[in-house]
């Protein structure tokens, strides 16, 4: 029985909150609920390729997969095109000339391709987990560093197009 | 391994059968604490099924995580703690702040309205008694149904499972302060809808 810390009138509410009775649920509760507890349960071997980050567990019940180097062929592959459109983007909108264009082309091509290649000695050297953790942070640095990239070669173009502008007149 | 007797075997004792993987250790825990959970989470839902769901849920998340269970708290508040924060979540999700005594909110059919309601039994009075009883039961089932869950669960823990406010401040993870203006609230409320009660 709880102390008694309220007022009288709430004294015949009380009781009758202690008269509540218990509901029970359906009679097959328990077993439900036993079939789930993964310790109860026999071991399972997991099919191969149902999933590809496959760890080993003790005992080695578990195949390994190991991971395909897919990720740094999407990524060039990724930057390329991503390279590509803003090039097409800077000629048509900006007339930037083709040296120019190369170049940052080129810059951020290696750029990704570095990271690309860092990622994979990092997964080996630090492990897979610390660089998903590094990279969690690194992807926020790198979006912040191509909106202030994209912001030089805008500005750069800007000025480069005013002043032929300017000649035109000039001339 | 034989089935042993749990009579007389404290909370604490079958948890640490059941973390040496002893079935009937689990079952015992089940079998202990399957009514309190379930008439808690159904009386904050008030949907049978949904009940029984977040109630096999909490089991479930609870003797899956045994190893984590840390002995100087009681077992009983660390399953009510999941049971609650489970259902809070769920009723979160749904947008459900009040309950329909007649019942669950999902029921489309007068039927399924009829199965989902309420059902106070009694415990061995006469009939007028037991209609009084029932009546009584009805009453402040319905009451409980019109609090905020928050309430609900407060007043649940405090007058039907006999929590003391520093225990019920630690299963719904809500300051003492917090707690007691809750219960304090939730009491004016009771007070209010059943004023004939008096």
């Amino acid at each position: 029985m709880i102390e008694h810390d309220f007022d009288e009138e709430f004294v015949p509410i009380a009781a009758e909150l202690q008269r509540l009775p218990y509901l029970s649920p359906s009679r097959d509760f328990a077993d439900r609920v036993v079939a789930r507890i993964d310790r109860l349960q026999p071991a399972q071997v997991a099919p191969v390729g149902a999933s590809r980050h496959l760890e080993l567990h003790q005992g080695g019940q578990q195949a390994v997969a190991r991971r395909r180097p897919l990720g740094v062929i999407r990524a060039t592959g990724r930057a390329t095109a991503g390279v590509a459109l803003i090039a097409a983007a800077a000629f048509m909108f900006f007339e930037i000339d083709v040296l120019t264009a190369i170049l940052s082309a080129a810059v951020t091509q290696y750029a990704f391709t570095i990271a690309a290649v860092g990622t994979q000695i990092g997964a080996v050297v630090l492990g897979s987990e610390t660089m998903a953790y590094l990279q969690a942070g690194a992807a926020q640095a790198a979006l912040l560093y191509l909106v202030l990239a994209f912001g030089l070669i805008t500005g750069y173009a800007g000025i480069r197009t005013a002043a032929q502008i300017a000649k035109r007149k000039a001339a | 391994m034989p089935a042993r007797s749990y009579t007389d075997v404290s909370d604490q004792q079958v948890v640490v059968f059941a973390q040496e993987g002893r079935e009937d250790a689990y079952r015992e825990l089940i079998k202990r604490y399957e009514r309190p959970v379930f008439s808690l989470i159904f009386r904050m839902v008030r949907d049978k099924e949904t009940a029984e769901d977040l109630a096999q849920e909490t089991f479930i998340k609870v003797l899956n995580n045994i190893d984590r269970y840390r002995p100087e708290f009681k077992f009983s508040s660390w399953l009510f703690k999941i049971a609650n924060n489970i259902t809070i979540d769920h009723l979160r999700r749904r947008h459900v702040d009040t309950i329909s005594i007649e019942g669950s909110p999902n029921a489309i059919t007068a039927e399924s309205a009829r199965a989902t309601a309420v059902t106070i039994t009694s415990g061995g009075e006469s009939p007028l008694e037991e209609l009084e009883s029932r009546e009584i039961g009805a009453e402040i089932e319905k009451a409980i149904a019109r609090l905020r869950p928050e309430y609900r669960a407060c007043i649940i823990l405090r007058h039907v499972e006999d929590y003391s406010y520093d225990e019920i401040a630690e299963i719904v993870k809500l300051p003492l302060g917090t707690v007691k203006t809750y219960i304090h609230r939730a009491r004016q409320e009771l007070r209010q809808y059943l004023g004939d009660l008096r």
